[in-house]
């Protein structure tokens, strides 16, 4: 073993060791970067060494700071930020939760469930999941604790609900993935529909029949009475205008008529604008919307800032090509190899993010999987094998939003929860649904028509 | 030093056909050439370095080499897009005879060096005509034009913007999403063979030709000129001379696969269309205002047109005379 | 707004730590501009088609100022995310300890390299009036870039005043 590869090694466990300290996430990355790189000069000035690595390549990092800096995709996220954080200020989004839930009258996990749509809603209008489940945790959880939800639960659903974003489109995520591969963006949107519609529709089920099994865990309201045609009038009339602006949102991306970024300025102005009308508008609100969007925007993107610096002296220590000839010399069959890198790439995220795995590692792979010789057809579409591949990929880091210790979804969750919830609450609470998730990979795995049909149709 | 690690971030991704390949092919003959005491090591885009960020990740010696187009620093140097495409400029040939035995190599390092870089460019690629765009709809009069939104490179970006259309300059990744959204109703991007990578035949079906705007396109390898300079006479010749190589691969391989790809586009419901007399007269006027423009509001810019210029004017005596008529439609 | 008041109080932490929340609190009004800048590029692309690439620009600008600025400011509200599966049941004591030695050596070197580099980044921008690519984008690169060194010296700034903080409370002994 060389010198590069202990260091990449050590690289690695020095992160986990960290990690467990308690230091904040994005310092601990950033730091061990600056760490490395010196001792990759140290190694290179004494030992038979290549890295590369010294004061002056660090510098890149900059660069890199500034090209998260200058991505007018993420504008969206704080936008959609001072939306939630708007929309529960101005009172509204409280109302929506439980006047939606009564549409569920006695079942048992109405809001839950409510959680869920409203997590698939939300998954259609943008990709970021820091957004989605800062919303759907400042929006369901006081809802949820209220009545008494058993936490784990309440936590998991947010959680998974919320990481939706990723697969269903528009994805962020799944843009970066068709520009590492070369692949057209508009198949994998495509191909992502029907695979986030049926992991949303897995967690309903589950949530159902947790209700019928447990239903202590997921109570009814006290005051639950049973649908009527009154009800479901009033919670029309109740939710209408908050419904609307959901619908401006989504309606005008689906439409064309505007860009997610667009959407997401749109729904924040939109959110101050029922804020008014429920007369719940002041400008000490406004700086407290504004004031929280500014802290939750920032851990988030110290998190991204830490990561490059990380990443950028990882990929100069060869970390990737280390990874990249380990998968070559695998002596597996077609599918033996496949599951081999989904099991591998469920591994990575527990501690790597998609964000790295995505840029890493997924090139890496193209050039195996199309070595497989797989025998996957549809016409229209360029590299079926690819796209399918992808769309694997992309299930399996779903659940690396989800699994400790680096899970995001887990972080932005703890980032909005009250100070009393342990994150070891949220791990026990995403269990289930990170076994949903596997459960649905194998399916992909199985049935490639599920991602490739809609593409097919759509462009022949 | 006899051993060499050319670290090189590129700016096209390398399974892009043309755009993206050549450098991959210099990495290999350098290894084989010199027996593998220089090798070059490729990072693709982002990977450590985003596109826009290799000058400077280069001059400042963060990397040692970098794999680009100079129009990609029109923000920081006006004149670097004529080193890399010029509407209504000269083809490939013409083009490498002004870089190579005109003046436009000394004028191509001089801009670099005028400007504070601490670069050495040469170029490394060169590709032939890139498609003028495709629309949703057929453009047949400028008026056509106003009110569009469209991703849209370099110099010719200006002729568009004159013209009415509101232009992006994104990266090729963000281009379909970004169609299929609606945030641009139309895009320009790169030779047939690549555009139908990125898949903009499935939103928009009409592909309008010829690129006017980019007849040829040079790709650049930059390399830090202290590193440059430690390297030995031969290293330097070694470079330099697959560079020269790689020009030609690049043409041949550019100018052989689009034809197969037009058929299939045509197959698929593609309108591949060829600017009518009023458009291309309307986008030569326009640019010759933006270039009067350019020149006027940068000494080194008019420097570089004026040279060029005078070049193509004693080349048209030859160009006229030379040639066989083009094949018509 | 001080998500503060759960720190044990220092006079000059606390001292650096208002100064830094006022900045920040200031700061983020530039969200409100951002969501306003949007609507009017929305208004502006029914009817006009001019001008737009300078709003989207503009839009990033601000997002950037916004997200910059809050990393000191989510610094001080002690907001950045843990690992708390051990954190949480530490001594206070531990944790001080832990905190001093990753802000030296993990946390200070980290936004020093960066300080630094940054600085010759805006230099660099500054030398050659860097403006946006985009034929009609915004002028002044130099500008936004500055936004990175600014940022990060607040940043490091927030990081000292935890760092004195933490060290206070340490020598002190009082809990
Ligand atoms: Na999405
Ligand atoms: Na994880």
């Amino acid at each position: 073993m060389d010198a590069n590869e202990i260091l990449v090694i050590a690289m690695f466990l020095s992160f986990i060791a960290l990690l467990f300290t308690g230091i904040p996430v994005a310092w601990v990355l950033g730091g061990i970067g600056i760490a490395f790189a010196f001792l990759g000069q140290f190694a290179d000035n004494n030992l038979d060494t290549m890295t590369g690595l010294d004061y002056t390549t660090l510098g890149l990092v900059v660069n890199r700071l500034w090209t998260i800096m200058e991505n007018w995709i993420l504008v969206a996220l704080p936008m959609f930020i001072f939306m939630g954080i708007m929309l529960d200020k101005s009172g509204v989004a409280e109302r929506l939760m439980q006047s939606m839930q009564e549409l569920f009258g006695r079942v048992h996990g109405g809001l839950a469930i409510t959680v869920t749509a409203i997590g698939i809603i939300l998954a259609a209008s943008t990709g970021i999941i820091g957004a989605s489940v800062v919303l759907l945790a400042v929006m369901s959880l006081p809802a949820m604790t209220k009545q008494g939800y058993n936490m784990p639960l309440a936590l998991g659903t947010i959680a998974s609900a919320g990481t939706l974003g990723i697969l269903i489109p528009p994805s962020i995520m799944l843009v970066i993935m068709a520009d590492q591969l070369g692949l057209s963006v508009g198949d994998l949107f495509m191909g992502a529909v029907f695979p986030g519609l049926m992991l949303g529709m897995f967690y309903i089920i589950y949530i159902l029949i947790r209700g019928k099994l447990k239903p202590e865990d997921l109570p009814v309201p006290d005051d639950a009475k049973p649908v009527t045609a009154a009800i479901v009038f009033n919670v029309l009339k109740d939710v209408l205008p908050t419904v609307a602006l959901i619908v401006v949102v989504l309606g005008s991306i689906f439409a064309g008529i505007a860009t997610p970024t667009e959407a997401s300025g749109v729904g924040a102005f939109g959110a101050t604008l029922l804020a008014i009308y429920n007369k719940r508008f002041s400008i000490p609100v406004l700086k407290e919307v504004v004031g929280g969007t500014m802290n939750t925007t920032a851990y988030i993107f110290a998190i991204f800032i830490g990561a490059t610096c990380f990443a950028l002296v990882l990929r100069e220590l060869g970390g990737d090509e280390m990874i990249e000839s380990f998968l070559t010399g695998l002596p597996f069959g077609p599918y033996g190899i496949i599951f081999f890198i989904l099991g591998v790439i469920f591994l990575l995220g527990f501690f790597l993010d998609w964000i790295e795995i995505t840029l890493i590692i997924l090139p890496l792979l193209a050039p195996v999987i199309s070595a497989l010789g797989l025998d996957i057809s549809a016409p229209g579409i360029d590299n079926p094998e690819l796209v399918w591949f992808v769309m694997l990929v992309a299930m399996a880091l779903q659940t690396s939003f989800l699994t400790p210790p680096v899970g995001f979804a887990l972080f932005y969750l703890k980032g909005v929860c009250p100070p009393n919830v342990k994150i070891t609450d949220i791990y026990k609470g995403v269990v289930p649904f990170i076994m949903i998730q596997l459960a649905a990979l194998l399916i992909l795995v199985f049935w490639p028509q599920l991602v490739l049909w809609l593409p097919t149709v759509a462009y022949s | 030093a006899d051993k060499l690690l050319l670290k090189t971030p590129i700016a096209f991704g390398s399974h892009l056909p043309a755009l993206g390949t050549p450098i991959v092919w210099v990495a290999d003959q350098l290894k084989i050439i010199s027996g593998g005491n220089v090798r070059m090591k490729i990072y693709e885009p982002g990977k450590l370095v985003s596109p826009k960020e290799i000058l400077d990740a280069v001059s400042s010696g963060k990397v040692n080499s970098g794999y680009a187009t100079a129009g990609y620093w029109q923000g920081k140097i006006p004149a670097a897009s004529l080193f890399s495409a010029v509407p209504f400029g000269p083809e490939a040939g013409e083009y490498m005879a002004w870089l190579y035995y005109g003046n436009g190599m000394t004028l191509y390092q001089e801009m670099y060096d005028s400007s504070g870089y601490n670069v050495k460019v040469m170029p490394c690629a060169i590709i032939s005509p890139e498609t003028s765009g495709w629309f949703a709809k057929p453009i047949e009069k400028p008026e056509d034009l106003k009110g569009l939104n469209m991703r849209f490179f370099g110099l010719g970006a200006s002729v568009m913007e004159k013209l009415g259309v509101g232009t992006v300059q994104l990266p090729g990744g963000e281009i379909f999403g970004a169609l299929e959204k609606g945030a641009i109703d139309a895009s320009e991007f790169s030779q047939p063979a690549i555009d139908q990578r990125l898949g903009f035949h499935k939103i928009v079906k009409y592909n309008y030709f010829p690129g006017w705007h980019q007849q040829a396109t040079i790709f650049e390898l930059l390399i830090n000129k202290d590193a440059w300079a430690d390297m030995s006479k031969s290293q330097q010749a070694l470079i330099e001379t697959t560079c020269k190589a790689s020009i030609t691969n690049s043409i041949a391989e550019g100018e052989a696969m689009q034809f197969p790809v037009m058929e299939k586009a045509k197959e698929n419901g593609v309108h591949i269309r060829y600017w009518n007399e009023t458009m291309l007269n309307t986008f030569q006027t326009t640019w010759n205002e933006v270039a009067a423009e350019k020149s006027a509001a940068d000494p080194f810019f008019k420097k570089v047109w004026d040279d060029l210029s005078t070049f193509r004017k004693g080349y048209d005596l030859w160009e006229a005379n030379a040639f066989l008529p083009r094949a018509t439609k | 707004m001080t998500e503060n008041d759960t720190l044990p109080r220092v006079p000059l932490a606390d001292a650096i730590d208002r100064f830094i929340q006022r900045i920040g609190q200031t700061i983020a009004w530039t969200y409100v501009v951002l969501v306003l800048v949007i609507m009017l590029q929305v208004i502006l692309r029914k009817g006009f088609s001019s001008g737009l690439i300078a709003l989207e620009e503009l839009q990033w600008h601000l997002y950037s100022i916004g997200v910059m600025f809050g990393l000191s400011y989510a610094q001080t509200t002690n907001s950045h995310i843990r690992v708390d599966l051990f954190y949480a049941h530490m001594r206070a004591r531990t944790r001080r300890i832990i905190e001093i030695i990753s802000i030296v050596t993990l946390v200070l070197p980290f936004i020093i390299v960066i300080f630094l580099h940054s600085i010759d980044f805006v230099t660099e921008a500054w030398r050659v009036n860097e403006a946006s690519e985009a034929a009609s984008g915004l002028p002044w690169r130099w500008a936004i870039k500055g936004v990175i060194p600014v940022s990060f010296a607040l940043l490091g700034l927030a990081v000292v005043s935890r760092f004195i903080r933490d060290f206070t409370l340490l020598i002190k002994g009082d809990d």
